[in-house]
């Protein structure tokens, strides 16, 4: 009976969890990146910036240098090297500006990083705050409002008219 | 601890991030911006093959053992304009001495112009295309005109980012083929 009662409760958390999991699961692999070369090539266009223009990508922009890079970029990926291998080789030209996507070290950890560590603190002081406003009554009875009531009980107590 | 001091010391954590960050960013960028990256850095000049106007093949591998100048350009821009005397009474000086080379080498422009420029301001020095941007973007060029001055041993010495000066070019030429680096 209890055993029951308990997989009731528990059911419709189970069920949810199920529905959660396998949307994770259905999105992750639908998101997975194509591997075709003309896919990746198209993917680091986006991720490389243009190196003497301002906020455009190499793949919107038409200036020479991002031309080149395109170039080049087509060209080691027909050499068999890996997305990483080719923005590191495109980094090492131009420098980290280049990267449109933080890198995953140096200033890059930062950069990932902060938003990661003001998230934290933000929840940890909504928490924090929670957990004050919970603990606070609402309403505090002061002494006049005590007073006022014991007037009221002892008055009542006489068979006085309430006013 | 009390709820106002905790505050005070999550700000004070936030603060110092933020101070640190912003310094790691200043020190990032405290980089010379008339200086091209390869010249700062002093690294080994990166493989190029061209061929030059009078198609003749001119490589780094076939330069190598001389002290070059290497100067991409193009007719249409005005600095490479305002250069060219410079680049010209250098070549004239060194163009017999049998360790030097000078090349050339056009970017972003026509055959038809370029051809028109080298016979109007008789530039007597090799001139190349770069027609993918291959050799141009080995040399992180930015823009032009850039002038890069290679040693002996194959070392990136000395350069700019815009024109050079007559006397800079000599004082580069000088130092690269001392096997020094431009500080």
């Amino acid at each position: 009976m209890k055993r029951e009662r308990s997989l009731r409760v528990w059911a419709p958390w189970l069920a949810l969890a199920a529905v959660v999991v396998i949307a994770i699961v259905v999105v992750a692999a639908r998101s997975q990146p194509s591997d075709t070369p003309t896919a990746r090539a198209s993917r680091l266009y986006n991720q490389l910036a243009c190196p003497v223009c301002t906020g455009e990508s190499v793949a919107d922009s038409n200036a020479p240098e991002s031309r080149a890079i395109r170039i080049n970029v087509v060209r080691r990926i027909r050499a068999g090297q890996t997305d990483e291998q080719i923005r590191d080789a495109i980094v090492a030209l131009y420098g980290e500006h280049v990267l449109l996507t933080p890198s995953n070290g140096g200033i890059g950890v930062v950069a990932w990083g902060l938003p990661v560590v003001a998230l934290v603190i933000g929840a940890g002081g909504i928490l924090l705050a929670i957990r004050r406003w919970s603990r606070t009554p609402r309403l505090v009875a002061t002494d006049d409002d005590a007073e006022l009531v014991e007037d009221e009980r002892h008055r009542e107590n006489l068979g006085e008219p309430v006013e | 601890m009390s709820t106002r001091h905790r505050v005070r010391w999550v700000a004070l954590a936030v603060a110092v991030m933020l101070v640190a960050f912003g310094v790691v960013l200043a020190v990032q960028h405290r980089t010379e911006a008339s200086v091209p990256r390869l010249v700062q850095e002093h690294k080994s000049v990166p493989a190029f093959e061209l061929t030059t106007l009078d198609r003749q093949p001119v490589s780094a591998r076939t330069l190598r053992g001389k002290t070059y100048v290497v100067n991409f350009w193009n007719s249409w821009c005005i600095p490479c304009r305002q250069e060219a005397p410079a680049l010209q009474t250098f070549y004239a000086a060194h163009a017999s001495e049998p360790d030097f080379a000078m090349i050339g080498i056009v970017r972003d422009d026509d055959p038809g112009p370029v051809r028109d420029y080298v016979a109007a301001n008789a530039v007597k020095w090799p001139v190349a295309f770069d027609p993918d941007g291959s050799a141009g973007l080995s040399f992180g060029t930015t823009g032009q005109p850039e002038t890069y001055v290679i040693s002996p041993t194959g070392v990136v010495a000395c350069g700019t980012l815009g024109p050079a000066t007559e006397a800079e070019l000599e004082a580069w030429l000088r130092i690269a083929r001392a096997g020094g680096i431009c500080t």
